[in-house]
């Protein structure tokens, strides 16, 4: 009894950071609760700003630490998870900020986004670093529950109502499918833990592999939905676009990280051996992650609002960094670790402009941006470099996280990857590009500068900007921050 | 002077930061802090010249700068000069010079404008400097956004989609290098030379296969097409010239004097420095074919001139064409078909530069550039009485254009025909069409423009002021400076061309 109490204290030691997050999304309940009034509004950002930034200080000092499992081996806690889990917390820091300084959620709810995006986190959080089946449900639900609420926060608006809607039931179908596949996985295993399955991999007959096939196809469904892969990526334009723009900014973010990361582990855990069972799912996942690189980038091409077509946009990354995942090993790894730290900041950037945009506006069409650069010249150009370096032309971050997951491939001799991969940058440069005509070649339709878009925000944004020339150009430290975020199994 | 490449690659960078420094208002002191800097750097690429010698085949050590940039991939910052880099270095300083001069009469938006023009000429410096692919690959990308506003901002009335086009088309073309260049990093075996231009040359990846698209190919055949494909694009090589003529036509003046003049010499460099030494035995395979896709571009470039009734769309055919000599004299892996082609890409650098020039000031008085109107008018028609001396400057770049004897555009050809006869004879035979077409289609524009009748609207054209006067007269002196006495040119790249030649005749 008491060396179980001794394994839980250890445990909750190298668990601080989720811990964290649950005291910040349990004293902002209180405080929601507690004052409610206008003036005491404030304290609840700063609070939880200043919760997540200590979460963040606490990972960046885990970073090293070397790898290890906690609570029975239910969770796994190495640097590829911490990392992950790094970018997921400045994703959500990145999304409460733009809420509280835009207009589109209504004064009254903006503390509960701030409760309900925390708690998604820590969906998240477990999801990236989840070693057993039940942990990792647990997570994708965590994750998912919360989503749906925050899909349809803008409750008076239709759009927001009928994201939310379609998201839980193609959430709630997909969770089922995940389910069935797990049950079928443990049937196989006889255990719902991952620690020991790779020996156990190597052992199974033909009849199990080849109920283990389709059952893992059911599981990846589950993940798969989470990161918006072909065919799992129908509900994202419509959720994207319906959600309000904090919203949908988190959501390109952390359950897409979450995600990822979820799949990167259990790629590493289930598809390391040889044999039938590997190849054929490698092989399945190769064609998922081209085909939703193409349909991302080729559907996003004809879109006129901005904020779907990012959508769009993200779902061609995540296929982009799926090609991280079927390479397996280490350099997949490294290069999905680093496309995740680009990401985040190129999709800040993007949606923080839109965010200002469409709130001056009340849309996000295409047209709102005409000549951007003569009424706003720092916001048009910030949103070039995020806009270039989306589509991965130097010398921006997204470009050397396009050549690392390039590398990653070639390494590995994905060599019809990495090309589908490298042809889809041309098409996905079109419609980035698209938005950066608008703004510099056409035509201003007023001359009225954007609101709200005071000195705070201004060098909030290049806060954010900076990160992305940084990382295009002086990588190798934080390369060698992503070379040591391994995935260890255990 | 052993960081002279740094200087000549950063100064223009550190002239664009100055300019955004400038308020927007003050545009006379934006125009001279970008004429100062281009001056300066034109300047130093002289120093360079000077400082270089020329009996010396490889890089010249004196000038290589070299330091680690990204450890763990093997990336350095490695710049160096070799006698083939050297003559597009001085072209770049040269052109980049006059076209500021040349832009002073650019109105909108003039901080934008240079600050993005100095980014340009330092992006195309680094891309004939750098001796890392991973350097190069970067300097050759970065050099597609500056680009994309000059022609999408400044351009004609049809500019967005040449600005797309141009875009898109050299964004491809630079993906299927990216890849091939990755392979390579691995296949050589990730260590410190794997990045590094001169260490990949020499025929390693001659027995290497690849599996790709479900089949299995020679490794060096299946990346010489990949990269053939990314420089071809940018040279323009037929199939794939269709954004020429929009982005020339679209362009700025000066946008397009860099164009024509630097910028597809940037094609033809990365054969010559890149897809030829480190493919040497899949560039021997494919000789015959690069030959043919050369005269395609001179015969077919040649004769979509003539049709042309924009005189800057006609130009911009010529140089589809001229740049076919180009290639044609590469493919013939001859120490004078190279010569030639490396002059060529020298001369033609200069003598379409006076081409877009002389069209530019052209346009600055008649605000169109038809030599025949859509609906069958005369759009010029007697300038020679009327514009005297721009008439003779531009005779001058005609006659260059044509390759005249005497003028530089001849030896180049003349040099180019001596290397390829042995090797493709027919060929030689079809190319001399396309000089008469070459002929035809410049002396036909020439007689519509010039003689005839003069017509009204021509009547108030005022004659070339001292500024166009100016900055004409060093590009008419180096055409016939260098179609007599082109030996300071040659001596610089014969060494060079030499070792290359030497390399290809290994696997022939």
């Amino acid at each position: 009894m008491v060396n179980l109490g001794l394994n839980y204290l250890n445990s909750l030691s190298v668990y601080v950071p989720e811990a964290l997050a649950l005291v910040v999304m349990v004293g902002l309940v209180f405080l929601e609760a507690t004052y409610n009034h206008n003036e005491k509004r404030k304290m609840t950002n700063y609070f939880s700003l200043i919760g997540l930034f200590s979460i963040i200080v606490v990972l960046f000092l885990n970073l090293s630490n070397a790898p290890t499992t906690a609570f029975f081996n239910a969770v796994a806690i190495d640097p590829f998870s911490t990392l992950m889990k790094l970018m997921m917390t400045l994703g959500t820091i990145g999304a409460i900020y733009l809420n509280s300084v835009t207009k589109e959620i209504n004064l009254n709810s903006k503390n509960e986004f701030n409760i309900l995006v925390v708690g998604v986190l820590i969906g998240g959080m477990i999801l990236a670093s989840a070693n057993n089946m039940l942990t990792l449900y647990v997570g994708v639900e965590t994750l998912s529950i919360l989503s749906y609420v925050l899909a349809s926060f803008k409750r008076s608006n239709e759009m927001s109502s009928e994201a939310g809607l379609k998201y839980s039931l193609y959430g709630g179908v997909s969770a089922g499918l995940m389910l069935f596949g797990l049950s079928h996985i443990y049937g196989v295993f006889g255990t719902i833990q991952f620690t020991g399955l790779v020996d156990q991999l190597n052992q199974l007959n033909m009849n199990q592999t080849l109920v283990l096939i389709p059952s893992f196809l059911l599981f990846f469904v589950g993940l798969g939905y989470k990161i918006a892969c072909v065919p799992f990526h129908m509900w994202t334009p419509d959720v994207y676009q319906g959600s309000p723009l904090p919203v949908t900014t988190f959501f390109s973010i952390v359950p897409k990280l979450a995600g990822i990361a979820a799949v990167m582990r259990i790629s590493m855990i289930f598809l390391g051996g040889e044999g039938l069972f590997s190849t054929s799912i490698i092989g399945l996942l190769v064609v998922v992650s081209a085909l939703t690189m193409t349909v991302g980038n080729v559907t996003a091409i004809g879109q006129q609002s901005v904020k779907r077509m990012l959508a769009y946009s993200s779902i061609s990354h995540a296929g982009f960094m799926l090609m991280g995942v079927v390479v397996l090993g280490q350099d997949g790894v490294s290069a999905i670790s680093y496309y995740s730290m680009v990401y985040v900041f190129m999709t800040l950037v993007a949606f923080y402009v839109v965010g200002f945009v469409s709130d001056h506006y009340g849309n996000d069409d295409f047209n709102r941006f005409n000549g951007l650069i003569k009424r706003n010249p720092l916001m048009a150009i910030l949103l070039t470099i995020s806009m270039v370096s989306l589509a991965g032309i130097p010398p921006f971050g997204g470009f050397v996280a396009k050549f690392n997951i390039l590398s990653a491939a070639v390494n590995n001799k994905f060599y019809t990857l990495a090309f589908i991969g490298g042809l889809n940058s041309v098409v996905s440069l079109y419609y980035y590009i698209k938005i950066v005509r608008y703004m510099v070649f056409n035509k201003e339709e007023s001359d009225d500068s954007i609101l709200g878009f005071n000195a705070v925000n201004r060098s909030v944004l290049v806060a954010l900007s900076l990160p992305i020339i940084i990382l295009g150009i002086k990588w190798s430290g934080f390369l060698s921050i992503t070379e040591k975020a391994i995935i260890s199994i255990f | 002077m052993h960081r002279l490449l740094d200087y000549i690659l950063w100064l223009p960078l550190l002239g664009a930061l100055l300019i955004l420094f400038i308020p927007s208002q003050k545009k006379e002191a934006i125009r001279w802090s970008a004429l100062g800097t281009t001056l300066l750097t034109f300047i130093l690429t002289i120093v360079l010249y000077l400082g270089f010698d020329q009996s010396v085949a490889g890089m010249q050590e004196q000038f290589s700068v070299k330091f680690p940039w990204i450890e763990q991939f093997n990336i350095f910052y490695s710049l160096g000069v070799d006698g083939i880099s050297l003559p597009m270095i001085l072209l770049t300083g040269l052109l980049c010079f006059l076209c500021v001069l040349s832009s002073w009469t650019v109105e909108k938006s003039v901080k934008a404008y240079f600050a993005l023009f100095l980014m340009l000429e330092c992006s195309v410096m680094g891309v004939f400097m750098s001796l890392d692919f991973f350097l190069f690959y970067v300097f050759w990308e970065v050099m597609l956004i500056p680009m994309f506003f000059l022609i999408g901002v400044w351009g004609g009335e049809n500019r967005e989609y040449a600005a797309i086009k141009f875009f898109l088309y050299t964004f491809a073309g630079s993906v299927l290098m990216l890849v091939g260049m990755i392979a390579l990093y691995f296949l050589s075996g990730k260590n410190v030379d794997s990045f590094n231009i001169l260490a990949l040359q020499g025929g390693k990846f001659s027995n290497e296969i690849l599996n790709v698209f479900g089949t299995t190919l020679s490794f060096s055949k299946f990346f010489f097409v990949m990269l053939f494909i990314g420089f071809a694009i940018k040279v323009p090589v037929f199939p794939f010239h269709t954004w020429l003529p929009h982005a020339h036509v679209q362009a700025p003046t000066a946008v397009s004097v860099i164009l024509a003049g630097v910028l597809l010499k940037m094609g033809t460099y990365g054969f010559l420095r890149i897809a030829f030494p480190i493919f040497p035995e899949a560039s021997v395979y494919f000789k015959e074919a690069i030959a043919w896709l050369g005269l395609v571009n001179i015969i077919y470039g040649a004769l979509c001139a003539m049709a042309q009734t924009d005189v800057k769309k006609l130009i911009a055919y010529s140089s589809v064409s001229h740049m076919g000599f180009v290639m044609v004299g590469l493919a013939a892996m001859t120490i004078q078909g190279t010569n030639g082609a490396v002059l060529q890409m020298f001369n033609h650098g200069t003598s379409t530069a006076m081409m877009f020039l002389m069209i530019g000031v052209l346009y600055e008085r008649s605000h169109h550039r038809w030599i025949v109107r859509p609906d069958g008018t005369k759009g010029f028609g007697g300038l020679y009485t009327q514009l005297p001396v721009f008439s003779i400057i531009f005779i001058i770049s005609m006659f260059a254009s044509m390759g005249l004897p005497g003028l530089s555009g001849f030896i180049s050809e003349a040099l180019i025909f001596l290397g390829i006869y042995q090797e493709f004879t027919t060929i030689t035979v079809l190319a001399v069409i396309g000089l008469l077409i070459g002929a035809a289609y410049l002396l036909w524009m020439f007689k519509r423009m010039f003689f005839g009748e003069v017509i009204d609207s021509v009547k108030d054209y005022s004659d070339m002021n001292a500024r166009e006067i100016f900055y004409m007269i060093p590009l008419c002196i180096a055409v016939i400076f260098f179609g007599i006495y082109p030996s300071p040119v040659l001596n610089i790249m014969k060494g060079s061309v030499g070792s290359l030649v030497e390399l290809l005749g290994r696997f022939q």
